[in-house]
């Protein structure tokens, strides 16, 4: 398979010293993301987020397992990130890249183990039956920031999704068809986002949000940082590169959180939107089963 | 029950060589084409080009299932590609399965093997906008069209483009695929049936796939025949003449 050609050196060249002049290729201030956008299909837990170039589908799917042995009482929760060659060539089916398992390692450090999905709220019936809900991330097209494009797209298809309804009567647990019983959502605590910093010159002294596939190639380091709208920090990932000053890093996490604000806004927005859509007549509540919190 | 008009978007991916997004019967897939790229060396063959399809499914990992479909579609494109241009390259088509349709009377477990036949002319179409996006030479384009026999009583009915419910309660299944100039590329049928329910289907599929682009200007308008589903050959064209009038815009 074909290698992806690194950026020439004139290119390289280019990139840094603009940045060194405050100006970034497409013309963006450092700490502005490229134009986001986010669409819901029309069954539930479909969420495809555009990100400038990049593209990220997410689908949410649920089904009815045995739990694990070791925790009887809670539900299963995975998020499985494969890149297709349909992102490069130069990804091969079956045989994962440093970005893919980085992406998936994230993900699973912000969404899973954050404690975003309430997973003993999946379990049905103790040590026999439970929700197994399963996030697939499909990157159509990679132009820089895959994690914060696929994270969003995680959290945006989880919190649209909706599982069948059940009951426990007398012991028999029944799992209720879209027709009979309206799809309930996920036991949903908090939405974390992730929020890439690009660190460049020597010393690295120059951050930048939502950098460009070309951006990536040269910079000389990267910060990962996962909060929710409360700036609760759910992890930081600096994973090797050129090291960057305590105080910058501080910053950074000042900036992150305003960009998971205007993240939040946005997505409560969408989700609005999406549900006004689907409760043409009304009648959605009426047919809910369920009961509140 | 009628379906709605095919849609197609091409070009769609800014890093592939060709890509087209496809949705019809409620199946929206997209595909990208990478071609002729290098092949590995397990792949490479000395005299024409190796054509790697990959399904992929929406939820899940593929497995059996998909397996067979790759085989299928590669079997078919490899016949309307001109493979014998491109000695020792890689033509590559991964076809990303967005939506399927759901049945909304069953709750589906994720990992299925069960009909996966009305999937292949959604596959196919999609498949072929996207090689023709990305300008890979072929002898002809192809359309394939799925058909069901459904029984009501006891007589069985013809259903193109059967919805999900029909086709779990339907006899048999046929999946068609025509080129252009309508030579037989696929046939792929699942169930009970007779020669000559198979006759109905091969039929009416030739007519949905390649026969209603040969009539021109008057003989449209005259032919009286009951219309069975889209015009494949023509939506193909049309989709590709917008294309190409906006790539010239600029002239």
């Amino acid at each position: 398979m074909p290698l992806e050609a690194d950026p020439s050196l004139n290119e390289r060249q280019f990139v840094l010293q603009a940045l060194k002049e405050n100006l970034r290729q497409d013309g963006r201030e450092f700490d502005v993301y490229r134009p986001l956008d986010l669409t819901f299909g029309d069954e539930y837990g479909h969420a495809d987020v555009k990100l400038g170039k990049t593209r990220v589908i997410a689908k949410a799917s649920a089904e009815v397992t045995v739990p694990y042995v070791d925790r009887p009482l809670d539900g299963i929760f995975t998020i499985a990130a494969e890149l297709s060659p349909m992102t490069s060539p130069s990804f091969e089916v079956g045989r994962p890249t440093e970005i893919e398992v980085l992406l998936s390692r994230l993900l699973e450090k912000t969404v899973r183990r954050s404690g975003a999905l309430d997973t003993e709220s999946l379990c049905l019936v103790a040590g026999q039956k439970c929700w197994s809900v399963r996030v697939d991330v499909h990157v159509l097209s990679h132009d820089g920031n895959l994690i914060d494009a696929a994270c969003f797209a995680v959290v945006a298809a989880l919190r649209h999704f909706r599982k069948p309804d059940t009951s426990m009567e007398a012991g028999v647990l029944t799992v209720y068809t879209p027709a009979e019983r309206e799809p309930v959502p996920l036991g949903w605590l908090h939405s974390p986002f992730c929020v890439t910093f690009s660190f460049f010159g020597d010393e690295g002294e120059i951050s930048v949000l939502d950098a460009t596939w070309l951006e990536e190639q040269v910079r000389v380091g990267s910060c990962t940082i996962s909060l929710n709208r409360h700036g609760e920090i759910c992890q930081i990932a600096k994973l090797g590169g050129t090291p960057v000053e305590a105080v910058a890093l501080i910053q950074c996490t000042q900036l992150a959180l305003t960009a998971v604000k205007s993240f939040t806004e946005y997505l409560d927005q969408k989700l609005d939107a999406d549900s006004k859509r689907r409760n043409k007549g009304g009648l959605l509540a009426e047919l809910s089963a369920e009961n509140d919190r | 029950m009628t379906v709605a008009a095919p849609e197609a978007d091409l070009g769609i991916l800014p890093k592939a060589d060709g890509s087209a997004t496809f949705k019809y019967a409620g199946y929206t897939i997209t595909a990208s084409v990478n071609g002729p790229i290098e092949a590995a060396r397990r792949d490479e063959h000395p005299y024409k080009a190796h054509v790697d399809v990959i399904v992929r499914p929406a939820a899940g990992t593929g497995g059996t299932r998909e397996r067979h479909l790759e085989s299928l579609l590669e079997s078919s494109l490899s016949q309307i590609i001109l493979v014998k241009d491109f000695p020792r390259c890689l033509i590559q088509i991964v076809l990303q399965i967005e939506t399927a349709p759901a049945n909304d009377y069953v709750n589906t477990k994720l990992v299925q093997a069960g009909i996966n036949l009305p999937i292949i002319p959604a596959l196919m179409q999609t498949a072929v906008l996207a090689l023709l996006s990305a300008c890979v030479p072929m002898a002809t384009t192809a359309a394939a069209a799925v058909t069901a026999f459904v029984s009501e009583g006891n007589e069985t009915r013809l259903v193109v483009d059967p919805p999900q419910r029909e086709l779990e309660t339907a006899n048999s299944a046929h999946v068609f695929a025509f080129t252009a100039r309508g030579q037989l590329l696929l046939a792929e049928s699942q169930g009970d049936f007779t020669m000559a329910e198979w006759e109905e289907a091969h039929a009416t599929a030739k007519k949905i796939c390649s026969e209603a682009a040969k009539k021109e200007g008057m003989e449209m308008v005259l032919d009286d025949e009951k219309h069975v589903g889209p015009d494949l050959q023509r939506f193909l064209r049309s989709t590709m003449e917008s294309k190409v009038a906006e790539d010239l815009l600029w002239r």
